[in-house]
């Protein structure tokens, strides 16, 4: 069935079965990823992903339910599920948007390039074998291209609800990832780098192939050094990774079910005083953007932390009416699950140092290129502990590439410690612009 | 699933076109979910995942491609365009003749969810948030979540195989968030089975609950650990989430045909000490890792992967098993139709040894007692690994001291093995996902307590 009809049918059945409130999401997604070895084929995975998403709302009560197969009996059966599931639940402060608000034409996002349309199997294949070449040239100690894979994909996401809500956004993306092992005298190293893009660019396969290549090479002979207190720069790819672990504290059902440590904290100063962090869903081009959120709630900018104080939490209709507010605009929603608090864009001013000029701030430091996992990270204490691998930094230049070694600290710390900002977020496709950062307060263990 | 005429076609299809291996795996899996946070069941959810995946094999390379259409027309469109963008040479071949296989359930499901009704789920949720909120003032916050699953797979190849099974997961997940003044901490349990609601039925509710809050309440009173290298006490259970990410994932062929693993050409040789045996078994009834056949149709097995220190087998699947030279061992396995299979992990255990749990501690004058594990991370090429402790307690002067929070542990999983110098007898086994190629699958890790002589904690 076409995507449309199925939203059609199960409004439709909301409408027969007099469910005044009913959303519905559907995704559909196709891709085309290559992965090559030794200089030919060794994958070709094509797909496409298509899922139906509905929510009954009764009294309060969500219900949720969903199927991959579309067709009448199956919505049908999806749809009398939700109904059925919505009967078990404790009432919520969940209320549907009444009106379906007026948005511009998604497309103004420039989410979707339909040049990307017309690339195909051969250009993908080309593009991860010049990759795998490019890494083994870069450094005659790759052993190994563990992964040289290219990939294209798009997708459409509908938004559709009882109270007239009709909202679709389409996006596409190209993208590449390459893995090496390198040897030498007996130790081992990965690099590994990576592509998203918008734009169809063939000269990025010999780039990223030589930086994978390059970022383990670059580490061939890592150790250990001595524990004990260092500052740190974190680069605009970990920066962002990190910080990324502990953004779920500024989601307002977070602070209201206590697992947040802001709870109560707003208008204190919780970041440096020139510490501003926004989300924004408007950006062109970037990956979280929409002028809808899943529920229909129009989105807009809105700063978490201003100046160092912390100014607001992120809302989706439930947790907003928990404390008698508006939503915010961050319901998100895959078709498989329910409603969750999702950022869109969240964006830290750049500051005024490159990379090497930040490392060149204190005396010594550690510039960590690679984090290890997430696991020692507890989003809710905030607590940091994880593997790192990087750079000994001395008056700017490195003087040792560093593995086997921990950082140990804490996000709400870290926020306070931030002495200085790069000039650049990492290039590819993200919903995080965070630049690297120069952190004090860490303790290194190796 | 699939009406034989269209798997014919397709499978026809596909050997016509050159391929040397073709195969059909379609699925149908029915879930439900329900979740209770905040005292409140604030999520339930089921529904339904449908597709078809083709997969044909030139020599080496492999094309895979899925739909969620079951129309002849789309799968036979499907195979056709793999097939022709990969320009052979080779000559059509013709399939074999179909072989029906009736699989015998090895993994019985007593009660089936479809009899339980979802007010009995909710009075269970609900029972098990009370008893985690009873353990203790220090808990804050309870979360508990059920989710059930039944896959029905089947498969077909070119071969003649013609096989299906049914699958039937069940598994609680239960969080506590205690708080004594210092921030809170988590702990959480998540123990599954591969079963029917019998699983819930049997379960050991107040156990569950004291453990999980127990595990919350005794980290809110920790202090953090000073980190360096140092010998440490892995407790049972899920500690053996180290082996299986350290060394149980260099142990695939998807790692090993590639050299990109520690262990590439190293079968026969000694890679622990000889107290050490280690074993992936995909036949444990019930257990969550377990499988009657695995997602190429092939029966599960044992596979010895270290025998008393000497690395016996690999994991293989069957582009593995042909690439490495070793025999397929029932492990090729993949999360749904929208994955082509893998070699992957089924239940993995280190086998119980000789020492005790106070042989063991009393061996160590400082160190660290990491009781339960957390999550973590390896890189297969390097085997260099990072994994949280959950719950950890300080041991001084051979005797366990004060609980400890903020540890982790990190090293590489080829050097840590040969320093497993005691093995417990208490074996116990774990439930969880395990991430990788192939997508999330079940998998069980496990093993006794055991001792490292030295590993790098990182704290504060």
């Amino acid at each position: 069935m076409d995507p449309l009809q199925a939203i059609e049918q199960a409004l439709s059945l909301a409408r027969e079965h007099r469910e005044r409130h009913v959303d519905v999401v559907l995704s559909r997604s196709e891709s085309l990823g290559i992965r090559v070895c030794e200089g030919k084929v060794e994958r070709v995975e094509q797909s496409t992903d298509l899922g139906l998403g509905l929510r009954v709302v009764q009294e309060g009560r969500t219900g949720l339910s969903f199927t991959e197969r579309l067709t009448a009996d199956t919505i049908e059966k999806a749809f009398l599920e939700a109904r059925a599931n919505a009967a078990l639940l404790d009432p919520t402060e969940v209320v549907m948007n009444e009106t379906a608000p007026g948005v511009p034409d998604p497309e103004v996002l420039e989410l979707y390039n339909p040049a990307l349309e017309s690339l195909t199997a051969e250009d993908l294949t080309r593009f991860a074998l010049e990759m795998e070449a490019e890494a083994r040239r870069a450094d005659h100690r790759v052993s190994t291209v563990t992964h040289s894979v290219a990939r294209t994909g798009r997708n459409t996401y509908i938004t559709a609800s009882t109270h007239g809500v009709r909202y679709t956004q389409r996006s596409n993306s190209v993208g590449a990832g390459c893995g090496v092992l390198l040897e030498s005298h007996g130790n081992r190293k990965s690099g590994s780098y990576g592509w998203s893009a918008r734009v169809w660019d063939p000269a990025q396969a010999a780039l990223v192939g030589r930086e994978a290549a390059q970022r383990g090479g670059k580490l061939l002979g890592a150790k250990p050094i001595p524990g004990g207190k260092l500052p740190i720069v974190l680069d605009e790819f970990t920066a962002p990774a990190l910080l990324s672990m502990y953004l779920g504290n500024f989601h307002a059902e977070a602070v209201q079910k206590g697992r947040s440590r802001l709870k109560g904290r707003l208008g204190e100063l919780i970041a440096s005083e020139d510490f501003t962090l926004t989300d924004d869903p408007h950006r062109v081009g970037a990956p979280g953007s929409r002028f809808l959120d899943a529920e229909g709630t129009p989105t807009r900018a809105l700063n978490l932390i201003e100046n160092g104080a912390l100014t607001s939490f992120l809302y989706h209709i439930e947790s907003a009416r928990k404390e008698n507010r508006a939503s915010t605009g961050h319901a998100g929603r895959g078709y498989g699950g329910g409603i969750g608090t999702h950022s869109h864009n969240l964006v830290l001013p750049t500051g005024n140092h490159d990379l090497e000029a930040l490392c060149a701030l204190p005396e010594r430091c550690l510039l960590v290129t690679e984090l290890e996992g997430g696991s020692g990270c507890n989003p809710i204490s905030g607590d940091i502990s994880i593997g790192v691998q990087g750079f000994l930094m001395e008056n700017g230049r490195s003087v040792q590439p560093v593995d086997s070694v921990t950082i140990a600290g804490n996000f709400y710390a870290l926020l306070k410690s931030i002495r200085a900002r790069g000039d650049r977020y990492q290039p590819h496709l993200s919903s995080r612009f965070i630049p690297a950062l120069l952190v004090d307060g860490f303790t290194i263990s190796g | 699933m699939l009406p034989e005429a269209t798997v014919h076609d397709i499978l026809t299809l596909g050997k016509s076109r050159g391929a040397d291996f073709v195969e059909v795996y379609a699925e149908e899996s029915h879930a439900a979910t329900l979740e209770l946070t905040d005292r409140k069941i604030d999520t339930v959810n089921s529904g339904v995942s449908f597709g078809v995946g083709v997969r044909l094999i030139f020599g080496d390379e492999a094309y895979y491609s899925y739909s969620s259409d079951p129309e002849r027309d789309t799968l036979l469109a499907l195979t056709d365009n793999m097939a022709a963008s990969r320009a052979t040479g080779a000559a059509p071949g013709t399939i074999s003749p179909f072989r029906v296989e009736t699989l015998q359930n090895r993994h019985p499901v007593r009660e089936f969810p479809g009899g339980v009704s979802k007010e009995e789920r909710v009075i269970l949720l609900r029972r098990l948030d009370e008893l985690t909120r009873n353990q203790g003032e220090g808990v804050r916050q309870v979360s508990g979540r059920l989710s059930e699953k039944e896959r029905k797979i089947f498969i077909a190849n070119s071969e003649g195989l013609w096989v299906e099974d049914s699958r039937q997961y069940a598994r609680v997940a239960l969080a506590a968030i205690a708080e004594k003044g210092d921030g809170p901490q988590v702990a959480s349990e998540s123990p599954g089975a591969l079963g029917g609601y019998e699983f819930f039925r049997e379960l050991d509710l107040d156990r569950l609950a004291e453990d999980t809050a127990a595990s919350a309440l005794r980290m809110a009173d920790a202090g953090y650990i000073q980190g360096g290298v140092m010998p440490v006490v892995l407790g049972s259970g899920f500690g053996g989430v180290i082996f299986h990410e350290a060394c149980g994932h260099p142990l695939e062929t998807e790692s090993v045909r590639k050299k990109a693993s520690p262990f590439a050409g190293k079968l026969g040789q000694p890679v622990a000490q000889s107290i050490l045996t280690a074993i992936d078994d995909g036949t444990l009834v019930n257990h969550w890792g377990s499988l009657n056949i695995d997602d190429e149709g092939m029966p599960a097995m044992r596979t010895v992967l270290i025998e008393n220190g000497i690395l016996k087998n690999y994991l293989s699947d069957r582009i593995g098993a042909a690439q490495v030279g070793v025999p397929r061992t029932g492990s090729g396995r993949r999360e749904s139709y929208k994955y082509a299979p893998a070699s992957r992990m089924r239940n993995t255990y280190i086998a119980p040894g000789p020492h005790t749990m106070e042989d063991m501690i009393a061996s160590i004058d400082s160190g660290l007692y990491a009781r339960k594990m957390g999550g973590g991370s390896v890189d297969p090429a390097t085997g260099e690994f990072n994994f949280a402790v959950q719950e950890g307690y300080a041991i001084r002067k051979g005797k366990i001291a004060e609980p400890v929070r903020g540890a982790t542990l990190i090293g590489k999983g080829f050097e840590v093995l040969p320093l497993i110098s005691m093995i417990g007898s208490d074996l116990h086994l774990s439930a969880g996902m395990c991430g990788s190629v192939s997508g999330l699958v079940p998998t069980t890790v496990g093993q006794p307590s055991l001792k490292i002589d030295r590993i790098l904690v990182g704290g504060r």
